[in-house]
Formats: structure tokens, C-alpha cells, sequence
């Protein structure tokens, strides 16, 4: 039975539908985690209250998309209108994301590292909560996913496609774009642009970054937030995938992929976080079609998920890119 | 002293409630007081806290994942009730039940520490937050320890009575605890109802717990312990085996979490994955020693008791006590129906903003605490009076200043 089901994966079109949900899966990943390293690598802060805000961010983008979207909207139009719920919810919860740097975090500095984390713990529950508050004002359910907010997608997006003998869906073709533009344009911009040069600059070594002139305090304040507007790139994406869907527990869900992706691949280094979100994304792909096919043990996915942080941390403590000084408390 | 205080306090208090409430109906004393069933709850999870922070707080291994043990607890006492566990019948006296949870614990304590003793700092958090969900997805999927794992074991007709309390095999000692099942009991010519029964029984563990936990802090071994937090390299330079004591740190610190899991599930009868296993269990025992005061054995507790007020005071929607009733009750039908916002009367506002929603007032006082009181309460106050309270009061009692130069906090 083994050696049948063993044959039965080994097709090329199961081979070949596994690796494109798993190319997904990693987009999603690298998505919900780049913003997370991002912050952790300058900073040194493992921020909690990442998940939250990926889930405002899936809230806010089907709010936008709720608002413009009418029953007689095309695919063209619902498209464009996505793309704008992404800059606009990026804007926003950049703008967000350096409120909270400047008015919370910024204090905190001179304490040990542990009373950031602390802090970002503590925000998760306000976060959650106001979002809850605000959901049932508008009598909206908290706990499941917002229906409306995935009507709003376009109607090619919900159905498969075939790539020659291979089986997939447009939307998993859809995310692995955003997911792969997105990582072109934070490489991009890490590696191309002034500023990006003084990110990393302050992430090898502050004082020294500092002493040669740069603003190292108003740099934090920009990592801090647009890793926070890259959680809402995220939550905007998320709100389309009716495995994840804008509710307040993708809070959680989100935040321990993404702590199991930044770990795996290195605190703070990016090249280790995209490395790491194939690893997990094919982990999670492959793992779901043995779930759906043969092995009937609710949770196996997320099983394997966590096993893979705790033998990568047992093997690689500093995870796959990482520095072993990098952050170190 | 302030031992002593808090006790009397705490032996107090369920018949002090009693008076208040019941006796004299005192609606305010309703209003602000938690119930003896919630003070309860206070206990065993004060006692989880205590040991997160037994570990967290004095060797300063933030251990993410302590909701395992909690949950090992708590799943050994129902599964050994409901006849689950080989070899153990549901006859199991309860003491037996929650120290062979607590054994489970320490041999787990022991496979995860061996690991993960070898990192620190995030990553350490880290890889215990792995093992402990790892552990909270496994039992959440398999049915054998419930019919429908997802909800979470509970006792079931196997085991109609309630968990008995005392030494098995002496009877007169033994009296059941338990939210329904429990015992009532006379004493002194009152009786005392199977919720204050269950107060008692359960507190009597807790402070047994919590004076062993007391003893090996103050201990040579303790000391190690702080070493280790205080300054690693050194602890390591003097000659300490810091790996082995963190280890051993933590089996004790994973036994006593059980024995709290185990007191949780014995008094409720039931447990959920949610409850018990998840990382947000660990949060709340987070929660609980930041505002207690980290690094001080007994602050948890009254972080706990402190977050528990709120959230009582808060959220109890309709039934018992809060500000909810109370508003509902004092501002009358026709203030409650102006409308505010809108369509939105004030009541509906009130409604929305305090109904269930402590969490988010918990949270603001937490994000305060660690701004700005960063020891906690019982931290600040051993700051205020400069060492810990029991030295002042000695002190104090011989006509003696306490030496003011005595860094204070982090001791007890």
C-alpha cells in the first residue's frame, strides 16, 4: 500500500500540482514573514503583534475592496481595484506601523530586548480586541471568515487551470506573482537604494552606522514601518484564500508561520527568510496531499510545520542563513 | 509576616464574600470582588504562573512553550479518570493522578530542556514554543484522548464523583473538589459550600507548591539559578555545570506546571486543547508575572489575581457581579436607550465595549506595566520599602532599619 500511494505522488501531474501549491504556500509565507525579519534584523525586536496586524491588514484590503467593488465590476476592474486595496493598506499600516514605533517602542531602547517583545505582546491582545469591537459593531462575526470580502474576487481566480498535464489554481498562480514581486521589490530596494544601504548598515552594527552619520533612530522608525506594511501587503492577499480569510484568529495563525519561517531561516536575514518560506511552503503542500489522500490526521500540515522549526533549531540553531550573533538575547 | 497576611487574607476571603454578598447584599462588594469560583481559578493558575516564572523570571530562559506541561497535567488527570491510561485505573486516587502528571512532566521537561539548553535568548523561546505546539496540534488531531479531540477530553461517567484532595488511603482526609461534583463540609457549625471546599483544597496544594518552590529558590541551588540569569559566563567560569541545573530548573519548573493543569482539570472536570496546551496559556502566565513582577515567586499570583479582577469586573455579561449589570442596573431604561453614535443607543455602546472584551483592557494595563512599571507590583513594592517584604517586617519587629544599600526584587 505504501509503494501504491508512494507511485500515486510520484506523477508528474500530483508531483507538478503539489510543487505550485506549495510555490503559493511560499509566497504566502514570504509575504506574512519578510516584514518580521525586516524589523528583527535592524532592530533585534521579535515583533508579536505581526499577526495582528497582518490580520487589520486582511480587514482593511477587504474593506477597500467591499467599498468598490460592485456585482457588475469585471475582472479587469476588481483587479485594479486589488492592487489599489494593496498600496492603500500598505500606506496605512506603514503610517501605523511608525505611530506605534515612535509612540511605544521607541521608549523602550534602553531596557533589555525582552521588554520589546513583551510590548508587542501586550499590543496583539489590544489589536485584537478593538478589532473585535469594531466587528460587532458593524454585527459582523469575529471568529469566522468575512464572506464579502471574498466575494469581491474576480471570477477566473476561482477556478482551476491547467498547465499541461498539471493541475492548479489561478489563484495559486496569482499569489506566487505577488509573492515573487514583492520579494523583488524588498530585495530592490534592500540592496539598491540609499536607504536600503543604511538598513544594513545599522543591522551589521549600529554604533558604527551611527557614527558615520546616519540617522539610526529615524531608520528604525522606517523599518519598523514598512515591515508593518508588508504584514498589511500580506493580510490584503490572505483575505482572498478561503484557507486563511480576514477573521480576527488569523492573528495567530499567521503569527507562528511566520515566527517558524523567520526562525528556520535566520533571525534577520532575508535571503534565509525566502529560503525558509520554500522550505515550509513545500513541507506544508506536500504534507496536505498526503493528508487529503492517505494519512487522516487533522493538523498534520501544521504537525510538520513545527517539526521543522524544532529539528532545524536542533541541527542549525542559527537557523538556515543565519548569524550566529544576530540576535543574540 | 506578609506571609501570614496574605494567608489569613486568602482564608478569609471566601467567608468574608460570603458576608458581603450574600449575607448583607452589598452590590457594590458583587460589583468589585471576584467570586470565590473565580478566586479558585486564581489559585491554580497563579500556581502555573508561578512555576513559568520559577524558570522564566529566575534563570531568565523565557520558556514560550510552559503550556505543555500545564497541559500534561491536566490531560494525565482525565484520561487516568476516564480509564485511559494503561495501568492506572480510574480508582486512581487524585494525589496519585497528579503526580504521576507531574512525573510525565519532568520526563518532558527533561527531553525538551536536553535540546533546547543548548540555545538561549529568542531561540530558546522559540524552540520551546515548537515542541509545546507540536504537542497542542498532536492532541488537538488524535481521538483517542477524546471522541472529539478538537473539544478537549472531559471525565466521563466512569468517574461520577469528584477529585478527592488529602492522602490516599486515609479517609478522613480526603475531601473532593471539583465546579459541580465537590463536597460540602461542616466546620465550626457552618457549612461550608462545595465551591469554598474546592477554594480550600485547592489553595492547600497551591501553598504547598508554592513553599517548595520557595525552599529551592532560597536554596544553594537557587542562587545558581540566579547566577545563571545574572550573568551566564561567569556562573559557567566559577565552576557551575550551568547546563545541568538549567535542566533540572526546568523539570521542577515542568512538575509544578503540572500539578497546576492538574488542579485546573480536577476543579473543572474537563479541558480543551485551547485551555490547556496552547501558546496563548503561556501568554496569560506571561501576562500574569510581568504585571506580578518578574522574578518574584509570588508576584504571578497576584498578577493573576489582579488580571482576573479586570477581567471579572469586565466582562461578566448578564449573571453575578461587573461593571456591566451594574451599569445596566444604575443608569435605567431610558438613559440606556439615548442614542450616542448614531443608530447606536448608549446601552448597545456600553454593550459593545464592555461585553466580553477584558481582554482589551488587559492588554492596555499590561503594555502600561511593562512601559512604565516594569518590575510589577510586587517588584515596585519591595523597591519602595528596599528589600524584600518579609526582611523589612523582621527588621522592623527587632527595631531595626533594613540595610538600605539591599538591592531588592529579585530575591524570593
Amino acid at each position: 500500500m505504501i509503494v501504491e500511494t508512494l507511485l500515486d505522488f510520484l506523477t508528474v501531474s500530483e508531483l507538478g500540482s503539489v510543487f505550485f501549491e506549495g510555490l503559493a504556500k511560499a509566497s504566502l509565507y514570504v509575504l506574512i514573514a519578510s516584514g518580521l525579519t525586516l524589523i528583527f534584523g535592524l532592530m533585534g525586536v521579535l515583533n508579536f503583534a505581526h499577526g495582528s496586524l497582518t490580520m487589520v491588514g486582511a480587514y482593511l484590503g477587504g474593506l477597500v475592496m467591499v467599498l468598490t467593488v460592485t456585482q457588475a465590476s469585471g475582472t479587469v476592474a476588481r483587479l485594479a481595484f486589488f492592487f489599489l486595496a494593496i498600496l492603500l493598506v500598505f500606506g496605512a499600516l506603514t503610517m501605523l506601523g511608525g505611530a506605534i514605533e515612535t509612540t511605544i517602542i521607541r521608549p523602550l531602547y534602553d531596557r533589555p530586548p525582552i521588554y520589546q517583545i513583551l510590548l508587542t505582546f501586550g499590543l496583539t491582545l489590544v489589536i485584537d480586541e478593538i478589532v473585535r469591537i469594531v466587528l460587532s459593531i458593524y454585527g459582523m462575526q469575529p471568529l469566522s471568515d468575512w464572506q464579502a470580502a471574498l466575494a469581491t474576487k474576480p471570477q477566473f481566480l476561482r477556478e482551476p487551470a491547467a498547465l499541461g498535464p498539471i493541475d492548479v489554481r489561478w489563484l495559486a498562480v496569482f499569489e506566487i506573482l505577488i509573492g515573487v514581486l514583492t520579494v523583488v521589490a524588498t530585495w530592490a530596494f534592500l540592496t539598491k537604494t540609499r536607504y536600503g544601504l543604511y538598513i544594513r548598515a545599522g543591522s551589521e552594527d549600529t554604533e558604527m552606522a551611527a557614527a558615520l552619520g546616519v540617522d539610526v533612530r529615524r531608520v528604525f522608525t522606517v523599518v519598523f514601518a514598512l515591515g508593518i506594511g508588508l504584514a498589511g501587503v500580506a493580510g490584503t492577499l490572505l483575505m482572498w484564500d478561503k484557507v486563511w480569510g480576514a477573521s480576527v484568529p488569523l492573528a495567530a495563525e499567521t503569527l507562528l508561520p511566520a515566527f517558524i519561517v523567520v526562525i528556520v531561516g535566520g533571525l534577520g536575514t532575508f535571503r534565509g527568510t525566502v529560503a525558509a518560506s520554500l522550505v515550509v511552503g513545500m513541507t506544508d503542500a506536500v504534507m496536505t496531499w498526503w493528508f487529503v489522500n492517505y494519512i487522516r490526521f487533522t493538523g498534520l500540515p501544521e504537525l510538520m510545520l513545527f517539526l521543522v522549526l524544532v529539528v532545524t533549531l536542533i541541527v542549525r540553531p542559527q537557523g538556515l542563513f543565519g548569524v550566529e550573533e544576530v540576535g543574540g538575547h | 509576616m506578609p506571609h501570614v497576611a496574605v494567608l489569613a487574607l486568602l482564608a478569609a476571603y471566601p467567608a468574608l464574600y460570603h458576608t458581603l454578598v450574600e449575607t448583607l447584599t452589598l452590590y457594590e462588594a458583587e460589583v468589585l470582588l471576584p467570586s470565590v469560583d473565580t478566586m479558585t481559578s486564581v489559585l491554580y493558575f497563579g500556581l502555573f504562573a508561578m512555576s513559568f516564572d520559577f524558570i522564566s523570571g529566575y534563570t531568565g530562559y523565557l520558556s514560550f512553550g510552559h503550556a505543555a506541561f500545564y497541559g500534561t497535567g491536566a490531560y494525565t488527570v482525565i484520561l487516568i479518570a476516564n480509564g485511559a491510561v494503561p495501568l492506572l485505573p480510574t480508582s486512581t486516587p487524585f494525589m496519585v493522578s497528579l503526580l504521576v502528571g507531574g512525573v510525565f512532566a519532568v520526563l518532558l521537561a527533561i527531553v525538551i530542556g536536553l535540546v533546547s539548553f543548548r540555545l538561549s535568548g529568542v531561540y530558546f523561546a522559540m524552540i520551546t514554543l515548537g515542541f509545546a505546539q507540536v504537542l497542542y496540534v498532536f492532541v488537538r488531531g488524535w481521538d483517542y484522548v477524546a471522541s472529539n479531540p478538537r473539544d478537549g477530553p472531559s471525565v466521563g461517567g466512569t468517574h461520577p464523583s469528584g477529585f478527592d484532595i488529602g492522602i490516599p488511603g486515609v479517609d478522613p482526609f480526603n475531601i473532593g473538589i471539583g465546579v459541580l461534583a465537590g463536597e460540602e463540609a461542616a466546620l465550626l457549625g457552618h457549612t461550608l459550600s462545595s465551591t469554598a471546599v474546592s477554594y480550600y483544597m485547592i489553595g492547600l496544594v497551591v501553598l504547598v507548591c508554592y513553599f517548595a518552590m520557595q525552599r529551592i529558590i532560597h536554596s544553594p541551588f537557587g542562587r545558581v539559578m540566579i547566577a545563571i540569569r545574572e550573568n551566564e559566563e561567569r556562573a559557567v567560569a566559577i565552576g557551575y555545570n550551568t547546563y545541568l541545573y538549567k535542566l533540572a530548573a526546568f523539570a521542577i519548573s515542568g512538575f509544578f506546571g503540572a500539578v497546576a493543569g492538574g488542579l485546573f482539570a480536577g476543579f473543572r472536570r474537563s479541558a480543551t486543547p485551547e485551555s490547556s496546551f496552547y501558546f496563548l496559556t503561556t501568554g496569560d502566565a506571561l501576562l500574569a508575572s510581568i504585571i506580578g513582577g518578574f522574578g518574584t515567586l509570588a508576584g504571578p499570583l497576584y498578577g493573576w489575581l489582579f488580571d482576573e479582577t479586570i477581567r471579572e469586573f469586565l466582562s461578566k455579561s448578564g449573571q453575578g457581579g461587573g461593571l456591566l449589570p451594574y451599569l445596566r442596573a444604575g443608569l435605567g431604561e431610558e438613559t440606556l436607550a439615548t442614542p450616542v453614535i448614531g443608530d447606536m443607543t448608549l446601552g448597545g455602546l456600553v454593550n459593545t465595549l464592555l461585553n466580553g472584551h477584558a481582554s482589551l483592557y488587559v492588554g492596555v494595563v499590561f503594555v502600561l506595566f511593562v512601559l512604565y512599571v516594569p518590575d510589577g507590583l510586587l517588584g515596585t513594592v519591595r523597591q519602595r520599602v528596599g528589600g524584600t517584604l518579609a526582611d523589612v517586617a523582621r527588621a522592623r519587629f527587632r527595631d531595626q532599619q533594613p540595610t538600605p544599600d539591599r538591592p531588592g526584587g529579585d530575591e524570593e
